[in-house]
């Protein structure tokens, strides 16, 4: 779909539900060519748009944003000095200042992101009426704002920590304004959390973690079980809570991109070019042709290594040793790819604000089609022989079976919402970056036959979904990888290298970088990671080369709870596979 | 062939070797078939002599205990070492002689075998951690399983060779040149997937896996350290080594030693040696090959070993 499209699209939803919510909608603009920004007069006013939107235009909630802005009013006083900018900015005509509240909403239809704001003015107290009874999947966003923020979502049953521990200090809160990020905190030891009790004869609880063996983050997990059997399973996680969004209010622009590549190492890629989309889209800068093309490679050979690793650690999982080593010999090739076209084996350091840092070379990209074509034929030929292993079959089919309608409730995204017949993939449904050139049909093709699949077995959502979801993605993935570099090739060919040199304009664009920025703007940025769709969200200071919030939202955030649903029923020794199976990041999580 | 019952200092000597070797390669058997693992899965994998040098590293290092456990946590290693010790002793290798051979009744190996695990799952109850609890209660469904199924197995073999004592089974069969008897081939796979599951091979247990929540064995040993640790794993091959020992020794005898002369003593030893390495090889190639059953899928497999020595019993009477 093209920009003008949405825009239509855009302004018709704009005189909807203008006309509907006449009297409580203070603004309603749109920005960054498909955000549509509704700033509305108070929270309950804003709660019936934000019901509107999920019933009525069938939203998803893809992430809530909390912000802290209430040492910003002076800013209004200065106004004259912004006014050469005539665009809509939500925070300067508003009229008073407070915490606001961001609901954004994506439709996955038409390429639109409904941003609902409401201001709470009321900064001793703030509070705003919770949606978890109509939105299931905001729980945990209320939750993690009532922790960082201390505003509250009145009507919210579950009022416990999630993402400070019991040990940090009562009514401090890290992500508002006055809280110094040196200040050193005294860790309170008196307080302990409450696990859910599960009683009754013959039940058990096992405690696992926080520290596992072999080398992964940490996690909480209690089991209630009775006998092998999994009643419930309770996670806690946030052990190793790096503050990322507190730092990265220290940041400038291009440092926070660094940062942004350390969310979750093995989503390097997928992080950093959401952060960059994020600025670009806010400066309307438009971005190379190739540099796009070397995103999307790079991006796509992140999901390729990422995939395979998963794939070998579900082997790993049920001891089956050669499935797992051909599948780590079949990762280490693309790691090495990726060595040889980026100089980082985990790709680090690919892009930049604007474009790329890196070129590939018109031989790298020779080699990386080899390297794809040789990978391709492996990768099927084994597929074919774990499909024929039976022990390994039996041990994924029906284990740890996530609902359609959990997975719509939570909002979980990715590989894990495919897997149960929820088609959602932000490379179709928003697509940036070179995605919007490539033909994605190939996608939704394989998602019928998957859902087709899925249903004549009855094996909805379950682990051998997730491993065939993972499948197909890496040989669709591998596609892509294809015809970008062909694509690539041919106009090197054409162009006689006219376009080779991504790099060239870098200083140049630096300097016109802060003139394309306005104060306290913000914008979405998106990308589709290997595990789903990771949400980022900018917003800019007052200089505009300093970052006021940066809110991130990986897919890990959304799919955790999901895990807890997935393995009722299923039994104890079963839980590393289902574990293993969902592939959830500690780190992207524990921001 | 009649069965020498005065013991000369020779034959006890003989028997002192071969119970040494059986101590002495136990870890050695060990390595080779991790060795063979890694190879299988394209790794370079450790030393064959690993397991001795990580035995030697426990024996320095020091214990920690719970201070929760009992005398049964800190007795268990010892009891678990020296009844598998005493089943050493019984059971002949590579010559049909065992001077303490008398007293080696099949049904008094299982028993040995049978007290090692009862003090292992006592030991791993005493720690009162929940991962003990669980290596126990798998290890409890999987061994009462199996040790109707070992009986059936070995019955077979007891009826055809008309006796429960290993050394008089083993003098039979060394005699006899090729397996012809379907009950004992249907015996033989009965025992084997026995000999699977008593030493903790993939299709039942992993032993190479971190996963807490996926052991049966490893979840049971996991609180020892040290020199307890060491005797476990030292007595967890020496069992494995006899049982795969019985296992050829009564279904592949050939080339069994029956005299004490130096050159037919040394043809058995290399013999039973090849023998033990091929099976190695054959068990590290399934348990490449397969993953890991399902927990509640292994009785499935125990109950075709079951099936299987009934079969054997069958055919036997037909």
């Amino acid at each position: 779909m093209t920009h003008d499209t949405i825009g239509k699209k855009i302004s018709d939803y704009k005189s909807l539900i203008f006309e509907k919510f006449n009297g409580s909608i203070e603004k309603i603009y749109n920005k960054n060519y498909n955000e549509l920004c509704i700033l509305t007069s108070n929270p309950e006013a804003s709660t019936k748009v934000i019901y509107f939107i999920y019933d009525n235009l069938k939203c998803r909630l893809v992430t809530m944003i909390c912000t802290d802005e209430r040492y910003i009013e002076n800013r209004l006083d200065r106004k004259g000095e912004y006014n050469n900018f005539k665009n809509e900015i939500d925070l300067m005509d508003k009229s008073h200042n407070g915490f606001s509240l961001r609901h954004v909403f994506s439709n996955e239809v038409e390429d639109i992101f409904f941003i609902v704001t409401s201001v709470l003015s009321n900064v001793d107290k703030p509070t705003y009426p919770s949606i978890v009874s109509h939105i299931p999947s905001a729980v945990y966003y209320e939750r993690e704002i009532s922790d960082m923020f201390g505003v509250i979502a009145q009507g919210n049953p579950d009022t416990r920590k999630l993402v400070l521990h019991e040990q940090w200090p009562v009514n401090l809160f890290p992500l508002r304004k006055d809280f110094d990020i040196k200040r050193r905190i005294k860790r309170r030891l008196n307080d302990h959390y409450e696990y859910l009790k599960v009683e009754g004869e013959g039940i058990c609880e096992i405690p696992v973690g926080p520290v596992h063996a072999g080398i992964i983050e940490p996690g909480h997990f209690r089991f209630s079980v009775y006998g092998e059997n999994i009643v419930n399973l309770e996670t806690r996680l946030y052990y190793t809570h790096k503050g990322i969004e507190k730092l990265a209010e220290t940041m400038t622009l291009s440092e926070a991109l660094l940062l942004s590549e350390r969310i979750s190492g093995d989503e390097s890629v997928a992080n950093s070019m959401a952060y960059c989309q994020a600025i670009e889209r806010m400066a309307s800068i438009p971005i190379r042709k190739k540099a796009t093309q070397i995103r999307t490679i790079c991006a796509e050979l992140e999901r390729i290594w990422n995939h395979l690793g998963t794939i070998a650690g579900m082997c790993t999982d049920v001891g089956f040793a050669y499935g797992s080593s051909r599948m780590n010999i079949l990762k280490e090739k693309i790691m090495r790819i990726n060595e040889k076209s980026s100089g980082s084996r985990l790709l680090f350091g690919i892009n930049r604000i604007g474009g790329v840092k890196v070129d590939i070379k018109p031989v790298i990209l020779h080699l990386i089609l080899d390297e794809i074509t040789h990978i391709r034929q492996d990768f099927d030929n084994l597929v074919k022989s774990l499909q024929n292993t039976s022990s390994f079959m039996d041990r994924l089919k029906g284990t740890g079976i996530i609902s359609n309608k959990d997975v719509l409730g939570l909002g979980a995204n990715g590989v894990i919402a495919r897997c149960a017949g929820v088609d959602v993939d932000t490379r179709k449904n928003h697509p940036y970056s070179y995605y919007r050139y490539l033909d994605l049909e190939n996608i939704q093709g394989i998602i019928d036959k998957i859902s087709y699949e899925v249903e004549l077995n009855k094996r909805k959502g379950d682990a051998l979904s997730r491993f065939e979801v993972r499948v197909i993605e890496i040989k669709h993935s591998i596609d892509i990888i294809q015809k970008t570099v062909t694509d690539i090739l041919d106009k090197n060919a054409k162009n006689d290298n006219i376009d080779s040199d991504v790099n060239n304009d870098d200083i140049l664009f630096f300097d016109s970088l802060k003139s394309h920025l306005k104060p306290y703007d913000s914008a979405l940025g998106y990308a589709e990671s290997h595990r789903g769709q990771t949400m980022h969200w900018v917003m800019v200071g007052k200089d505009t080369n300093r970052i006021f919030r940066y809110k991130i939202r990986t897919a890990s955030f959304c799919n955790w709870p999901l895990i807890e649903l997935a393995v009722q029923n299923n039994i104890v020794p079963d839980f590393p596979l289902i574990n293993k199976s969902f592939d959830l990041s500690y780190s992207g999580n524990d921001l | 062939m009649p069965i020498e019952t005065s013991a000369s200092v020779s034959d006890i000597l003989i028997g002192f070797i071969q119970f040494m070797i059986i101590i002495i390669l136990a870890p050695l058997l060990t390595g080779i078939m991790r060795k063979i693992k890694a190879i299988t899965q394209k790794r370079i994998g450790s030393s064959i002599f690993q397991t001795y040098f990580d035995i030697l590293k426990l024996m320095k290092k020091n214990e920690v205990i719970s201070q929760e456990v009992s005398w049964i946590f800190r007795f268990s290693p010892w009891i678990i070492f020296s009844s598998t010790l005493v089943v050493a002793f019984f059971i002949p290798i590579f010559v049909v002689y065992s001077p303490f051979g008398l007293g080696g009744d099949i049904i008094l190996v299982i028993g040995l075998f049978g007290l090692s695990r009862f003090f292992l799952m006592l030991a791993g109850l005493d720690v009162s951690s929940a991962f003990g609890g669980i290596g126990v209660s798998r290890e409890m469904m999987i061994s009462s399983l199996i040790e109707p199924a070992l009986f059936l197995a070995l019955f077979t073999v007891a009826v055809t060779y008309g006796s429960t004592n290993v050394e008089i089974i083993m003098s039979h069969t060394a005699e006899s040149s090729i397996l012809i008897s379907a009950s004992l081939l249907f015996s033989l796979f009965g025992f084997f997937i026995i000999v699977m599951a008593e030493t903790g091979k993939i299709p039942f247990d992993n032993p190479a896996t971190h996963l807490e929540l996926t052991m049966v064995h490893e979840a049971m040993v996991l609180e020892f350290s040290g020199k307890s640790l060491a005797l476990i794993e030292l007595s967890q091959s020496i069992k494995q080594l006899l049982l795969m020992s019985l296992l050829i020794n009564f279904f592949i005898p050939w080339g069994l030693s029956t005299s004490f002369s130096i050159s037919e003593m040394i043809v058995g030893l290399l013999v039973f040696l090849l023998k033990m390495v091929s099976l190695g090889i054959l068990i590290a190639y399934i348990e490449t090959k397969v993953a890991k059953w399902r927990l509640f899928r292994i009785p499935d497999l125990i109950f075709l070993s079951l099936a299987s020595g009934l079969m054997g019993i069958i055919f036997l009477f037909i």
